[in-house]
């Protein structure tokens, strides 16, 4: 039997759920020797700002409980070098690229999304990331000040008809009312979510393991929260979803695709199991086959919520 | 295409403590013994769960036809999870990860200084090149090699105990001055590998010496391909990543 592991969203017809968090996956070729990008179904670049940043101090990475905390800052080399060098690499890769894109302010948005909207040969998506954890002006930070979500937003909308979707986490305040602002403003979808922002305290020094007091944390230790948000937005909204947040194994990609998940969006994984998309995905085909369903999308969105008095299962 | 990397399932062969600090591991793979370079690093999951998540990066110590050694120090969970661990046990290990120390260095002597986790990448090179010193400093003679892991090093091994247990009293750059000073320093090319203080202290003396040079440098790692961006050293050509641009680097090249 054949599964048919076709990912529809709106315009783009996609041949697998599978892809990589923005950031997880090296800036080009980091991981070309362990694992064939070519059966993903779609990349979802580090995130690029127009000016390059330089990041963080070290160190920016410590390991948690089931997880890491990161505060690499949105290091990159700007939207010049990302359209020189690596544009090219992900045309010939042939790969469904979303492009991942924070701003330091409205213009900035705008003028990332115009860019990429006159590359529609690769770039098939843009994912507006309202929510780094790490900076300033781009991240959590200043997007706490909602009005400031809206203009990005409208700012994208406004230059571009790619399909958008808003990347945002609990972190900028209520994720139900913001995902319904960000959607009436014009967003295809949504993405979520982003790293939650943690500590870790070094005993000796007394001070935090990495050089800011509050890292991201991601890893298997957010999924639990990760699933209820897709599952909430999905339920609420009825649009496009883009999954992440701990998806590490067959079991946590089915879970979020019962609650509704459109894509997945594979992150620290990667760096733990270069070849985890794959795996995943052949995790998922395998569930299929045992279970004989015989496209995705029956099992999309077919989660059965718990009865009222707490059964666990209404059937 | 990027040059051959492996992610291998291998057979522990052994895994055993050889002194107050060290453990040694071997493990089969008929690949990774045929690539992997002095310097270079292989990247190990010690469990298969989630907790802890991350691999461990670690330096080679020595390798031989189907057979590749580990050093390791148990620092944190992780590595008491891998002391654990027996002969007949599988680990996931990837590698060989990262740039080498130069291994022909023409007509400069070798001289090797190792601390603490650097001892192993560097012994490994003084058993495969030829080297003028191999220096090693550590806190006390608990943590010193046993002799039977350095008898293959053709090199002066001079040692240096913090507490003055074994060996010359004080930190290791003592010895390396003495030599730099004695001699002609010109004729040298220093490889060092060991805690962060210890190579800034090296690098300044080379620097006062106008020796040249290579570090390993380390930082906390979650990829170990290049991808995370999460190990960044300042270089003179903007931040590099240590798993992917180094380990190694240029005294001349390393903004310290």
């Amino acid at each position: 039997m054949k599964v048919d592991l076709t990912t529809r969203i709106k315009s783009l017809t996609l041949k697998n759920p599978i892809t990589v968090a923005s950031g997880t996956f090296g800036t080009t070729d980091e991981y070309a020797g362990y694992v064939d990008a070519r059966k993903l179904g779609a990349i979802i670049t580090k995130t690029i700002t127009v000016k390059a940043r330089a990041g963080n101090p070290m160190p920016r990475i410590c390991e948690t409980s089931s997880g890491m905390l990161n505060a690499i800052g949105l290091q990159n080399k700007g939207l010049e070098d990302f359209i020189e060098h690596k544009i090219p690499y992900f045309k010939k890769l042939g790969v469904p690229l979303i492009v991942s894109i924070a701003g330091e302010s409205a213009e900035e948005f705008g003028k990332l999304a115009k860019t990429f909207d006159g590359m529609k040969d690769v770039v098939k998506a843009l994912e507006v990331n309202l929510s780094c954890p790490n900076v300033e002006a781009a991240g959590v930070g200043g997007m706490k000040k909602q009005e400031r979500i809206a203009d990005a937003v409208k700012a994208v909308r406004g230059q571009t008809n790619l399909l958008a979707f808003a990347k945002i986490s609990p972190e900028l305040g209520d994720v139900l009312e913001i995902a319904g602002k960000v959607l009436a403003q014009g967003m295809d979808g949504i993405s979520l979510i982003n790293t939650l922002r943690g500590m870790a305290v070094d005993l000796r020094t007394r001070s935090s393991r990495i050089a800011k007091d509050f890292g991201g944390l991601s890893g298997p230790a957010i999924k639990p929260v990760a699933l209820r948000y897709v599952y909430q937005v999905k339920k609420e909204f009825q649009v496009p979803v883009i999954a992440s947040g701990g998806i590490s194994n067959a079991q946590d990609a089915l879970e979020f695709l019962i609650v509704g998940a459109d894509l997945l969006a594979i992150g620290t994984a990667n760096f733990v199991e270069p070849q985890a998309t794959l795996q995943i995905l052949k995790g998922i085909e395998d569930f299929c086959k045992k279970e004989k369903i015989r496209g995705l999308d029956d099992l999309r969105g077919s989660y059965e919520p718990a009865g009222e008095k707490g059964e666990g299962c209404n059937r | 295409m990027k040059t051959k990397k492996y992610d291998e399932e291998a057979l522990l062969l052994e895994n055993k403590k050889v002194n107050g600090k060290y453990f040694k591991l071997a493990f089969r793979s008929q690949n990774l013994c045929k690539k992997i370079k002095p310097g270079q690093f292989l990247h190990v999951r010690v469990n298969q769960g989630q907790d802890p998540y991350l691999r461990r990066p670690f330096s080679y110590f020595r390798v031989s036809p189907g057979r590749v050694e580990i050093l390791y120090e148990v620092l944190g969970r992780g590595t008491s999870i891998l002391s654990g661990k027996k002969k007949g046990d599988a680990l996931k290990v990837m590698g060989p990860l990262g740039n080498a120390f130069t291994e022909k260095l023409g007509k400069k002597k070798r001289i090797l200084v190792a601390g603490g986790v650097g001892v192993p990448p560097l012994v490994f090179l003084a058993e495969q090149y030829p080297t003028e010193y191999l220096l090693i400093g550590t806190k006390s003679k608990a943590e010193l090699l046993p002799k039977s892991e350095l008898k293959k090093v053709r090199a002066k091994v001079l040692c240096t105990t913090e507490d003055g247990s074994y060996g010359t009293k004080g930190r290791v750059t003592l010895l390396l001055e003495k030599i730099l000073k004695d001699q002609h320093p010109e004729e040298f090319f220093i490889q060092t590998c060991g805690p962060k203080p210890m190579m800034e202290a090296v690098i300044t003396l080379a620097r006062k010496y106008g020796v040249d040079g290579e570090a390993s440098w380390d930082e906390s790692m979650a990829c170990g391909v290049g991808a995370c961006l999460g190990c960044m050293v300042k270089t003179k050509d903007g931040l590099k990543r240590a798993c992917a641009d180094g380990p190694v680097f240029q005294f001349k090249d390393l903004k310290l």
